[in-house]
């Protein structure tokens, strides 16, 4: 199962600490560039995750795979 | 995406039953693959080496072209899966080819194999205040970023951008373009865009959309007597241009619609959108209210490129049918 919303922010969070530190030992450095991609990959993934999250609403998948239950019947006329 | 594969038919979702971080999404009539899938390196492999996900020495471009030109020739393939969430490249998935095949991501025109292979190229192209801008909308909720570390992240993946991203731009057929609005003098909210659909010419089975007369140009505000706009009100272009070497028509919206009857006399007045009956731009607007850009220019051209793919689609298909390839009998 993916990542919770909030074990992602842990990781961006680390992701900044990392790259700021490396930065500060070689600001021109392959790798300083290379930890703000991480930063900016690990962000994507985080913001993606809390959009998946307001998405799934409990019922909506329920209802999606037992249509005939009383709580999920919908009627077309 | 979801605009996109709206329009071509039926909701595109993760395939069921796999690994849960694909990126990849199916529906009924289209498939959409992320071309990170085609990294070669993985999270660990380029901090190793010290290079971006933009930089083409983290993709295999070889395996990107043979898989897109199977998939184009009706040849299932097993595709990496790269996950996002652990930085990994996990154990592939089956693609089967659809019927539109969209490759989206950071590279999709780099090589010029793959390139070759595109029926329709769409670059989205955003401007710098703009990217800040949403990246500080996106990025503040997490409590570890501050707008020091979110101008340092861009800033530091800039060079990569400029080098190995932003030069696609000139293969586009259409490229959409978000910049500030030009309708609030000192703007610095950042929340109304100016968009515009920058068309190539004389691009096979597309005919680009146009205001009023095709060829010449038009400012036009469709506020005043007959539509009541509210501050700051909506402009529109249509003109020639030529972009990066190439003859283009461009359509420009800045402001934001307000209410339906405004969408409606803007679909009105335009020409050559593919739509299949009057009002279905409107229809498939409002279809997604809830998706980002649905009262401004990006969904607004997001939806008629829906339609001009889905149309060079349809004409594709019927020039097959006319010339069938393949043996003759004797």
């Amino acid at each position: 199962m993916a990542l919770e919303p909030e074990q992602l922010s842990n990781k961006v969070e680390e992701s900044i600490k990392s790259a700021q530190e490396t930065c500060d030992d070689d600001p021109v450095s392959g790798e300083c560039v290379a930890a703000w991609d991480e930063v900016e990959e690990l962000s994507a993934a985080a913001s993606h995750a809390r959009d998946r999250k307001k998405e799934s609403d409990p019922l909506e998948d329920y209802g999606k795979d037992n249509p005939e239950t009383d709580v999920c019947r919908t009627y077309d006329n | 995406m979801r605009r996109l594969t709206s329009v071509f038919g039926g909701a595109a979702e993760p395939p069921k039953g796999g690994n849960p971080d694909s990126n990849t999404l199916i529906s009924d009539t289209t498939t959409v693959i992320c071309l990170d899938d085609y990294h070669s390196l993985d999270r660990t492999g380029r901090k190793e080496k010290g290079v971006t996900a933009l930089d083409p020495r983290a993709n295999d471009f070889d395996l990107m072209y043979e898989q897109v030109k199977a998939i184009k020739d009706g040849i299932s393939v097993q595709k990496p899966i790269y996950n996002h969430v652990t930085g990994l490249l996990d154990p592939p998935e089956l693609i089967k080819p659809p019927k539109i095949l969209v490759i989206e991501g950071l590279h999709p025109m780099y090589d010029s194999r793959v390139r070759d292979l595109l029926d329709f190229s769409i670059y989205l192209d955003i401007s710098n205040e703009v990217k800040f801008a949403w990246k500080i909308q996106r990025d503040m909720a997490e409590r570890g970023h501050s707008l020091e570390s979110i101008k340092a992240s861009i800033e530091a993946r800039k060079p990569d951008f400029e080098a190995y991203i932003d030069p696609q731009k000139q293969y586009a057929d259409a490229v959409i373009e978000v910049l500030p609005t030009q309708l609030i003098p000192d703007d610095n909210e950042g929340k109304i865009l100016r968009v515009r659909l920058i068309q190539k010419e004389g691009v096979k089975y597309f005919s680009p959309v146009y205001l009023f007369d095709e060829g010449s140009t038009i400012s036009w505000i469709p506020c005043g007597r007959k539509l009541t706009c509210s501050y700051p009100g909506i402009k529109f272009f249509y003109g020639p241009e030529s972009y990066k070497g190439n003859e283009v028509s461009v359509v420009e919206m800045d402001g934001q619609f307000d209410r339906l009857d405004e969408l409606i006399y803007v679909e009105s007045h335009l020409s050559n959108l593919s739509s299949k009956f009057y009002g279905e731009v409107t229809q498939q607007m409002l279809k997604h209210a809830d998706f980002p850009g649905s009262n401004n220019g990006t969904g607004l051209f997001q939806t008629i490129v829906g339609l001009k793919i889905r149309d060079l689609f349809e004409q594709i298909v019927a020039s097959r049918a006319e010339t069938p390839v393949g043996a003759t009998k004797a």
